[in-house]
Order: structure tokens, then C-alpha cells, then sequence
């Protein structure tokens, strides 16, 4: 590795902002360096986009400097920040869906004569830069629209080197990209590096920071805690600086005597999705699913809430055979769903607490139609004080509480219904760390009370530090069922890349 | 209107009038007009005024009032405002008794709701366009039907009583319509506020999404809202024939702005910005006041449809703008 | 401590299975597009065979000339849908854009009869149009009203506006200009429909050839995309506003034209205003409102009059058999894009 110091290009110091109470940023430091790849780590909430989206000129700061190619900058803009040469790969793929890629590409640079584009000449010339950069061929006149997601990554970078980038800040570029797809971004990355180009990589993957990054910076509680040289720190060591608690503790320890069968899966089958599953959660027991996108885990869950229709086999329900079409029938027979996009399909923000709480189960606080609103907030003071939902007081806007507290919103939706069976998908993503915690503890809890549980989740460590059991999906058939010392990071990525299929047998 | 964000005294002062900007309003407009006009305050006037431009309208609002609670639209109310007053007219006309032309009109208005639910629920469309679809094909229809627009007039006779006894009676003192009305209203109240149904209609218009993830008959519940919606503008059709003893084509589109309107200015009376009953009924009274108004300070009808526009745009704007500022 | 999270890996069989799907879709979407261009032809096809005289060149530039009001109208229409972007209930519409051309008509007119000239006249009537337009853009830009709701509470503003101005008479008017636009021809082609023509080709270089149209596109499409390349999105979408005012102003000059007078009931335009921008849109690959499709489909809603008053079908079922197309088109586009989408 270089040992020469390299030459910065962007370099922010002391930078503090305040929302109202909130100390987003307290003199923060950045030091992005030429010809160099920066991981810039940290929880969700340490800072880390905080000071992205003040070096893009979003967020304007209370104090501190920023100096860009050795030239101090006062007021910073989106148009400013890209005339000085620092691009964005926002983690949301930016692109209009109806645009073709030349469109995309040189969208706000358009090539042309005077006002008039030359729209050949733009599918020609991003049609060049895709082939040069990532040895890609798209038919021309393709829309973005009809692009994959990694496609579209790919896009949005050529959008910068168009634009010849000298510093280009990739917000979870990977999030959505297959294992190929990462390793030639990876390339493309190391490749525009040693151009001399200055790259900023913020990831959660931290064997991606292992790999790609030439230092990594820290971030925790609105500042800078350190920059280490990920070949000479350990990715355990990197954790500890940007967790303040002990990794060990985020797993509450429990103790529950399994009871009978609740959910029973037999023989299920989605065309295009999966086929002959078969599983059983049984009354206090936490079972864990996981699989690569498009495994076929996450259609597994959305047939056992009616989301889509399984075309053959049996869900069964305490005993009794569920004919699963629509959320509708499936709330009704007892099952809870926490989706995973909870603005959209969780909690309605313009939404009460109280409104949201008892959404599943007006029917228990009404009679003959009408809501008993004494019996309604009765029950919806129970909840909140049960979870320790952290808000002024129930009839407060679900809008006005922190994203963990949104989620207990959403879990309590289902406890006020007394529901057997819940099914969990990606309940803690984008949730800080203690909220995680609290999450974790209510699972327990929930199956201290009999309840059978299902947690769909791509977090391994959460899987294995939660769960009795966990079943991987592999290419729509079930790969394994792991418990007990078999059940380890390790081994569940094994089984999930295909790589081994079997630890403990199959489960009837 | 721009107000700098952070000055905390300007916030309650902002505060202050997004809660009572409409009552404010309110209260200037009704002690201008008083002064301006020795007639307004007058027993007579403002009886008047309730009888004549508040029911019919306020019945056709808080139809969409339960609509765009559900996150809709319903464009075609004018259609079933005249779908049931030209059923309503053209069986009296032909000789059928009130009960059956109530009956019959309420049908025509409750298959237009159905439509609207049919395309909306099961064919995907969203509001504005089915409604919008509607809209087009009722005032074809309604050409068709009459010969490309010709009213029908039944002034005398046995039409007319039947008419009468709609329009004409009353209760305690209290005209038929009127009771109609504190009826309509105390029941869409009680649904849209108190019911299961009504919580079910507010968490689809704040998150589709959810109400679907929450066990809610989605596409049940939005049918059963534009059916309704139809089935009160049917009755102000019903109304309005009644009390004109005639059938106008296209004339039910006149209470579209009106509607939406009233219930847009009903919105910035609550806290969280939503159509409420109270808030429609006050819109109505508001808009309806005001037409009164222009007309007793010599304003002809012209500058009325002006004057109105302005106070619908004013009114929407302090609502979006302040809207804007609290977020 | 290794793998914490998972990725997908070397997925050949994922792969397939979404492009596989997006195939689907662009073969679905395609289907539609052709079946609603097959029933357009089919319609045409119909009216070339049965109604006498359709073909015939008097007819057809007769019905172009028609169109020329209807046309510049809905190009106004589709520039705000464009910059709006074409979610129905929040995305760009102007409810206002026939009330306004009949606001305009009616200041045209009444100028003229009030023996100011052409030139002064016309520049009042754009002046009046465009300040109409950007009382729509300062209520959606500036003050975000939804586009549906202001526009409508501006539509009552001008049509109140137009008859308390012309206390809802037909104002009567000549001038040279308006002659001309009468009875002037070129190559055989009358001047109203050289109108359409010229006003088409401006328009349709400006959307479809610039890089101004290309942002256009960019801000209705994905604000937030046009905004993080740098694009002033408030710009843009008050420029259409203020466009389709301008549409409105030309096409007034045009409706005086043709009647010799301003007349009231402008209004009633604008649900054919609003079916040409709305058609239009499956005349385009990318299925969204193109200047293109929406002359198309105001040609072709001006044959589909044209062709029921040769056949003596009565001409109020113009309006069901818009709103039926409408719906149509609608439903088999939501058919095609399936469950993707927010409903």
C-alpha cells in the first residue's frame, strides 16, 4: 500500500450542526485523500449521512470548515458541489424511470448544438463509458425502468465519471447488488482509485470495508472516533469503536420450555418462487428464515400472510388448515405481520398511536359497529406503558416518534389482536441499537407467552443471537435447518450460497 | 405568506391562525356583510340562506368529505346529483308515485356509485380518472336522454304536490329538507367519526398501504365510501328537483367546486388537517354566506362565481401553505 | 468474526427470473399499446368504409381546422402533465385552461370592439393568459396547493372573470388578423390549419429536441433525480403552467376566429382537453404524454365527431364514447403495469 502522503482533496473540519435539541454533528472531522478509498462507517443515527449530506451542500452547518481542492468553501449547493467536482451515488437509485440511458446518463449536461440535444449522440457516448468502465452492453434506447437494480447502480456512477468526478461519495452502493455485481464494482472502484480519483465508500458490510477500503473512518454519537487502516484493525475492533455497549449484550439471554406445534407448513409450493417447504413453529419458539435475494424466503412469508396466493401445499394453524388469499383472511386466523418497508405497509404516519394500535382489532373495543373509545384507550394505555412506547401521549402522531419507537407501534398493532402466530420480516433495519435491543426483548417475551414465531432476516449475527432454530432457503427449496452449536454465521452462509446443504436434517 | 421557520413566537402566531384562521375568517366576513347590508342578519335572510344554499350543497359535501377522508376523489357528484334528479322527475312525470321516484332516483345515483366503485376497486383506476370517466359518460347520458339537454318542467298537477311534499312541509317549523339534513349529517358524523368503518376509511386515506397490511377489506371499504357518496348526492338530487319542480340537465357539475371547496376549508379547522363533518358543515355555511352576501351588497351573479373562486383559493392556500410551514 | 450479513451470491437463477419478469411486462405493455392503437385504426377503418365523404380532402383539412382550438389546448395540457408528472391526484393538471381561453377570447374581442387593434389586443389577451397561468404556478409551486385544487378554484376565477366581462353575451369581432385567419390560405391549405401546424412544429421541437424538454421530462418523471442533478424543479414546473396559459391565449385567438365572436361556454373544452393529453399517452413507448400522441389523439377525437355527424349518429354521444375510451386506456394501462405502483 501507498505510504506517501497523499494529497487531500476534500478536507472538513470541526463540523457541528443542531437539529432543535438534536446533536446531529459535534465537531466532526472528514479527510478524504486523492488516489484513496475512505469507508466511512458508523449506527444508524452516528452521523454518517449527517456530514454526507452536509459536504453535498442539503444540510447547511452551524460551524466549521470545509475546503475542497485546497480552496475554502462558504456556502455550499447540490449544482455548486458538482461544479467543484464531488459526486453523490445516493443510496435511493436517482434516475427517472422513463429516461432512456444516454438520457439518464448526461441528464442536466445533455449533449447537443444550442438548445437541441443529439439524443444518438448521448446513447453513443454513455453507451462507450458503460462498456469502458464495466464491460457492460445495454441494446440502445433501453429505459431505466426496464433496467435491473444493479444495472441502474451502474448507471448512476457513469452519470458521475461522465462528469468527470474527482471525488465520488457511494452511499450503500451494494445494498442491492448481487455477489458478481459487487465484485466488478469493486474493480471499477480500484480502477477509478488508482486514476487518482478519491472515492468515499459508506457501507454496513464489514467484510466490504475489509476489503475494498484503504482507511476507514468511524463515526459515533455526531463525531469522528477514529481513522484505522482496516488491514492493520480487526472488523471486530472497528465494531467496538463504533458500538459503545459490548457486542455480547445486544442478545438478551432466555429460557422457555417449547410447547406443541403452532404454525405447520407442508409441501408448499409458488410457482416461479418456491417449492415443497415444509416447516413447524411450535408455541415459545423463535424460528429463524433467511436467504439470498430471490431465494424465495421473503415469497415464503408473504404466503403465510395472504400477501400472494402458494399454489399448492398446506399452512395449518393450531390444527386447523388455513386457506390463505389476502391479508384479510390471514389477520382473521390469527396471524401478525411486521412487514419490512414499515412507512409504506407497517404504521401510518398521519396516524394517532392510538389509531395505529388498534387498527387490526377494532372489532375487540366496538360494538355494533361503533368504537367504544373508553375500552379503545384503555387497552392502547396498556400497550404503551407494556412496550415502553417513548411517546407525549396516545392520540400523538405516529410521525412525531423515532423509528424504533414506530416499530414497537407497529408490533403492538398485532399484540391488542392476540395473535398466535407472528411473522417478522427485517424488523430491525434502519432501528439504532437500542431499539434493537428492546425489539429483541419483546420477541422474547412474546414467546415467553406461547406464542410461535418467525423471523425472516439477512442479519446472521441477529439470527443466530435470537433464534431456536433457523431454516435457509436456497433457490426456492429449503437448504438447512440449523440449531445449536451447527448454528453459525459460518454455517448459514454456507448453506445460503449453496456452498453445503444440510446440518441437522430437514424438518418434518 | 412567507414566514421565517425558526422564530418560535411566529410559530404559535402561525399556530394560532392555522387553528382559527377559518373562524376568523368567518366572523369578519358575517360583520362585514352586517354592516354592508341592513337585510343580512335579518331572521328571514339567514333562513333563507340555510333553506336555499346550504342543505343541498352540504349534502352533496359530506359525501366527499367521506371520499376524500379515503384519500379519493369524486369528480362525477354533479352526474349523481342528476342522474337521480332526472329518474326522480321522469317517472313522476310519467305518473308513478313520490315513494317510488324517491326510490327510483336514489337507484339511478346508487348505480352511479357502484360504477365508480367497480372501476376504481376492481379495475384499478385511480378516483380522478374513473370519476372523471363518469363524469363524461352521465352528462352523455343525460343529452341522450333529453334530447340533447332539454329540461323537463313539472310545475302543476300531481307532480308537483308530490314535489310539495318534499319541499314544502315541515316539521315542528322546521322545513323537510332541513331535517333532512341534521339527519345526513348526524349520521355521516357518527360513521366517518365514531364507526369502525370510519377508522377503517381514515387509515386507507393516511396509508393504503397499511390499512391492507392490517387486515382491512381495502377494495369492500372504498366501494361502500363511493357508494355513499353517490347515494347523498342522489338525495340532493332528489332535493333540488323537488324544490325546483323540474329537471335541468348537467346542472348537478355547479356543486363540484362548491363541495370541494367547503370540505378543503373544513380541513384547516382540525389539527391534524382532515376532513371532518364540522368542518364541511362550517365550509358550507362559509361559502354560503358569503354567496348571500355579494348578492345583498348588489354584486350580480358573475362576480359572485369570482368572489367565490377567490375565497376557495385563499382558503386553499392558507391551508397548503401552512400545511407546508408545520412540516 | 466472518459474514455478518447476507448478500446475494452468484445468482444466475435470480437473474433470469427478473429480467424474465421485466420481459413480461414490456411484452404486456406492448400488447396494450398496439390493442388501443388497433382500436383507434379499427374506429377509422369503420369510418373510411361507412360514412360518406370522410375521406375526401375538404373533409379532412375541415377537420384539422377544427382541431386547431382543441390542439394548442392540449398541448398546453400535456406541458403541464409532463412537468407534473402523471400521478392523477398529485402530479401537474390545469383544470383552468379552457376558462382561461375563454377569458382570453372575451378580452380579445371586447378590445377589438373597443377599436383597439390587433396587435394590442392580442397582446392583451396573452398578457391575461399568461398571468393566469402563473396564478396557477405561484398556487402549486409556491404555495403547494394540489395542482387539481388550485387550478379548479382558478378555473372559477376566469370563468367569473369572462362573464361579468361580457355579461355572458357573445361579443362580436373583426380585424384583419382574424380575417386572415378566416379566409387566408397557403398551398391550398387554410391559414387555421397552418396554425395548428406551425404551433405543432414549435412545440414539438421545443419538448422533444432541447435540453430544456429533456429536463422537462426529467422533473415530472423524478423530482427528486432532476433535483440531485441540479435542476430547478420549481422552475420548471411553473414554466409549464405559464406555457399552457400561453396555449390558451393562441387558442383564443383561434376560437375567435372561427365564430367571429367570443362566445361563452368555453369551458366545455375542456374535457376533450383533457382526453387528448390523457390518450395520448399510449401513442408513446415510455407511455408517457408526448406532443406527438396528443396530436394524435386530438385528430382523432376531432375525426370521431367528424366521422359520428356523417354517419348521423347524434353528436352527444361524443362525450360517453371519450369518457368510455378513457377508461379504457386506463384500465388496460393499470392492467399492464400489474400490482407495481403505489395501488
Amino acid at each position: 500500500m501507498q505510504t506517501a502522503k497523499r494529497e487531500i482533496a476534500v478536507s472538513m473540519t470541526d463540523i457541528s450542526k443542531r437539529f432543535g435539541p438534536v446533536r446531529a454533528l459535534e465537531n466532526a472531522n472528514l479527510q478524504i485523500a486523492r488516489g484513496s478509498i475512505l469507508g466511512l462507517v458508523g449506527q444508524n443515527g452516528a452521523g454518517k449521512s449527517t456530514i454526507i449530506k452536509v459536504l453535498a451542500g442539503i444540510i447547511k452547518p452551524d460551524s466549521g470548515t470545509i475546503v475542497i481542492n485546497g480552496e475554502t468553501v462558504t456556502s455550499l449547493s447540490p449544482a455548486s458541489v458538482e461544479k467543484l467536482g464531488v459526486h453523490f451515488i445516493h443510496q435511493d437509485r436517482l434516475l427517472v424511470p422513463t429516461a432512456t440511458v444516454g438520457e439518464a446518463v448526461f441528464l442536466g449536461h445533455e449533449i447537443g448544438f444550442g438548445p437541441f440535444v443529439s439524443r444518438r449522440a448521448m446513447e453513443r457516448k454513455a453507451a462507450d463509458l458503460l462498456k469502458r468502465f464495466f464491460g457492460m452492453e445495454l441494446p440502445a434506447g433501453t429505459l431505466v425502468k426496464d433496467l435491473t437494480t444493479a444495472q441502474q447502480k451502474v448507471v448512476q456512477i457513469t452519470r458521475a465519471l461522465a462528469q468527470k468526478a474527482s471525488v465520488l461519495v457511494l452511499d450503500e452502493p451494494t445494498a442491492a447488488l448481487v455477489k458478481r455485481e459487487v465484485d466488478s464494482l469493486f474493480d471499477v472502484l480500484r480502477r477509478l482509485r488508482d486514476d487518482g480519483i478519491a472515492v468515499v465508500f459508506i457501507s454496513h458490510y464489514m467484510q466490504e470495508i475489509e476489503k475494498l477500503c484503504d482507511r476507514v473512518t468511524v463515526m459515533r454519537n455526531g463525531t469522528d472516533v477514529g481513522t484505522v487502516d482496516p488491514r492493520e484493525t480487526s472488523i471486530d475492533a472497528i465494531i467496538s469503536m463504533m458500538i459503545a455497549r459490548d457486542v455480547g449484550e445486544m442478545f438478551p439471554k432466555r429460557s422457555v420450555t417449547l410447547g406443541a406445534p403452532v404454525l405447520e407448513v407442508a409441501n408448499l409450493r409458488l410457482g416461479g418462487g418456491f417449492e415443497n417447504i415444509g416447516f413447524n413453529v411450535r408455541a415459545g419458539e423463535i424460528v429463524g428464515l433467511t436467504g439470498l435475494l430471490g431465494s424465495g424466503a421473503k415469497e415464503i412469508v408473504q404466503c403465510l400472510f395472504g400477501l400472494k396466493t402458494a399454489d399448492g401445499g398446506s399452512i395449518t394453524v393450531e390444527g386447523k388448515q388455513l386457506a390463505l388469499s389476502t391479508p384479510v383472511k390471514a389477520v382473521r386466523d390469527g396471524i401478525a405481520m411486521l412487514p419490512e418497508d414499515r412507512r409504506a405497509h407497517g404504521v401510518a404516519l398521519g396516524l394517532s398511536v392510538r389509531e395505529n394500535i388498534s387498527l387490526a382489532s377494532l372489532r375487540r373495543y366496538s360494538k355494533s359497529g361503533l368504537v367504544s373509545r373508553n375500552s379503545e384507550n384503555q387497552a392502547v394505555d396498556g400497550l404503551i406503558k407494556e412496550l415502553s412506547i417513548k411517546t407525549p401521549h396516545r392520540d400523538a402522531l405516529v410521525r412525531e416518534l423515532s423509528g424504533g419507537n414506530q416499530q414497537k407501534v407497529a408490533i403492538a398493532k398485532w399484540l391488542s389482536c392476540q395473535s398466535r402466530v407472528y411473522v417478522l420480516d427485517e424488523p430491525t433495519v434502519a432501528v439504532d441499537v437500542g431499539a434493537k435491543v428492546e425489539i429483541y426483548n419483546l420477541l422474547n417475551r412474546l414467546s415467553g407467552e406461547g406464542a410461535a414465531i418467525l423471523l425472516l432476516s439477512s442479519d446472521l449475527l441477529e439470527l443466530v443471537g435470537v433464534c431456536d432454530r433457523v431454516l435457509v432457503v436456497y433457490r426456492g427449496r429449503l437448504a438447512g435447518t440449523f440449531s445449536g452449536p451447527s448454528m453459525n454465521s459460518d454455517a448459514l452462509l454456507a448453506a445460503s450460497s449453496g456452498a453445503r446443504s444440510n446440518a441437522d436434517g430437514m424438518a418434518a | 405568506m412567507s414566514v421565517s421557520a425558526n422564530d418560535s413566537s411566529k410559530m404559535n402566531l402561525r399556530a394560532f391562525l392555522a387553528k382559527y384562521s377559518v373562524l376568523i375568517a368567518f366572523a369578519a366576513i358575517v360583520i362585514f356583510f352586517a354592516v354592508a347590508s341592513p337585510t343580512f342578519l335579518t331572521p328571514a335572510n339567514l333562513f333563507n340562506v340555510l333553506v336555499n344554499n346550504v342543505v343541498m350543497l352540504a349534502i352533496v359535501a359530506l359525501g366527499l368529505t367521506i371520499v376524500i377522508s379515503s384519500g379519493g376523489i369524486d369528480l362525477s357528484v354533479g352526474v349523481s346529483v342528476d342522474m337521480a334528479s332526472m329518474v326522480f322527475v321522469m317517472l313522476l312525470a310519467t305518473g308513478y308515485s313520490g315513494v317510488v321516484g324517491v326510490g327510483g332516483g336514489l337507484g339511478a345515483a346508487l348505480i352511479v356509485g357502484i360504477l365508480n366503485a367497480i372501476l376504481i376497486t376492481r379495475l384499478n383506476i385511480s378516483p380522478f380518472l374513473a370519476t372523471l370517466g363518469v363524469l363524461f359518460i352521465g352528462q352523455s347520458t343525460q343529452q341522450l336522454a333529453t334530447s340533447g339537454g332539454q329540461p323537463i318542467y313539472l310545475t302543476s298537477g300531481y307532480a308537483a304536490d308530490q314535489f310539495n311534499a318534499i319541499a314544502r312541509t315541515d316539521l315542528f317549523g322546521v322545513p323537510t329538507p332541513v331535517i333532512v339534513l341534521v339527519v345526513v349529517a348526524v349520521a355521516v358524523h357518527v360513521l366517518l367519526h365514531r364507526s369502525v368503518f370510519g377508522r377503517y376509511v381514515q387509515a386507507m386515506g393516511a396509508q393504503p398501504g397499511v390499512a391492507w397490511y392490517s387486515g382491512i377489506r381495502v377494495p369492500r371499504e372504498l366501494s361502500m365510501v363511493h357508494v355513499l357518496c353517490a347515494l347523498l348526492a342522489g338525495v340532493t338530487g332528489i332535493l333540488l328537483s323537488a324544490t325546483v319542480k323540474s329537471y335541468v340537465p348537467l346542472s348537478g357539475n355547479a356543486f363540484l367546486l362548491d363541495a370541494i371547496g367547503a370540505t378543503f376549508i373544513g380541513t384547516t379547522l382540525s389539527r391534524e388537517r382532515k376532513p371532518s363533518v364540522i368542518g364541511t358543515l362550517l365550509g358550507v355555511l362559509l361559502l354560503a354566506i358569503v354567496k348571500n352576501g355579494l348578492l345583498l351588497v348588489g354584486w350580480n351573479f358573475y362576480w359572485q362565481q369570482v368572489g367565490i373562486g377567490v375565497l376557495v383559493f385563499l382558503v386553499l392556500a392558507a391551508s397548503f401553505g401552512l400545511r407546508r410551514a408545520s412540516h | 468474526m466472518s459474514a455478518t450479513t447476507l448478500h446475494t451470491e452468484a445468482g444466475a437463477s435470480d437473474e433470469t427470473r427478473t429480467t424474465g419478469k421485466s420481459a413480461g411486462r414490456r411484452f404486456a405493455t406492448l400488447v396494450v399499446r398496439l390493442g388501443a392503437i388497433a382500436a383507434f385504426a379499427a374506429i377509422m377503418a369503420y369510418f373510411v368504409v361507412f360514412a360518406p365523404g370522410f375521406t375526401s380532402t375538404f373533409n379532412l383539412i375541415n377537420v384539422v381546422e377544427q382541431s386547431a382550438i382543441l390542439g394548442v389546448l392540449a398541448y398546453g395540457m400535456t406541458s403541464v402533465i409532463i412537468g407534473g408528472g402523471s400521478d392523477v391526484t398529485e402530479g401537474g393538471i390545469d383544470l383552468s385552461i379552457a376558462a382561461n381561453m375563454g377569458l382570453c377570447a372575451a378580452v380579445y374581442a371586447t378590445l377589438l370592439s373597443m377599436g383597439y387593434g390587433d396587435f394590442l389586443s392580442v397582446l392583451a389577451a396573452i398578457a391575461v393568459g399568461m398571468a393566469v397561468g402563473a396564478l396557477n404556478a405561484l398556487a402549486v409551486v409556491g404555495l403547494g396547493i394540489l395542482p387539481l385544487l388550485a387550478t379548479l378554484a382558478v378555473l372559477n376565477v376566469a370563468a367569473g372573470m369572462e362573464l361579468t366581462l361580457t355579461q355572458n353575451t357573445v361579443v362580436g369581432a373583426s380585424s384583419p388578423l382574424l380575417g386572415f385567419l378566416v379566409s387566408g390560405s397557403f398551398l391550398g391549405i387554410s391559414a387555421l390549419a397552418w396554425a395548428l401546424i406551425v404551433f405543432s412544429a414549435i412545440i414539438i421541437a421545443i419538448i422533444h429536441g432541447t435540453a430544456f424538454g429533456l429536463r422537462l421530462y426529467a422533473v415530472g418523471g423524478h423530482p427528486e433525480a432532476a433535483r440531485a442533478a441540479g435542476l430547478s424543479v420549481p422552475f420548471y414546473v411553473s414554466f409549464t403552467y405559464v406555457l399552457s396559459g400561453f396555449c390558451a391565449a393562441v387558442a383564443s385567438v383561434l376560437t375567435v376566429s372561427r365564430l367571429s365572436a367570443s362566445t361563452p361556454g368555453s369551458g366545455e373544452l375542456l374535457l376533450s382537453v383533457l382526453a387528448a393529453a390523457l390518450l395520448g399517452t399510449v401513442f408513446s413507448r415510455r407511455f408517457v404524454p408526448t406532443m406527438g400522441g396528443t396530436l394524435l389523439s386530438v385528430l382523432f377525437i376531432g375525426l370521431l365527431a367528424n366521422g359520428f355527424q356523417l354517419l348521423n349518429v347524434s353528436s352527444y354521444w361524443v362525450n360517453g364514447v371519450q369518457g368510455a375510451l378513457i377508461l379504457l386506456v386506463v384500465a388496460i394501462t393499470s392492467f399492464a403495469r400489474g400490482s407495481e405502483g403505489s395501488r
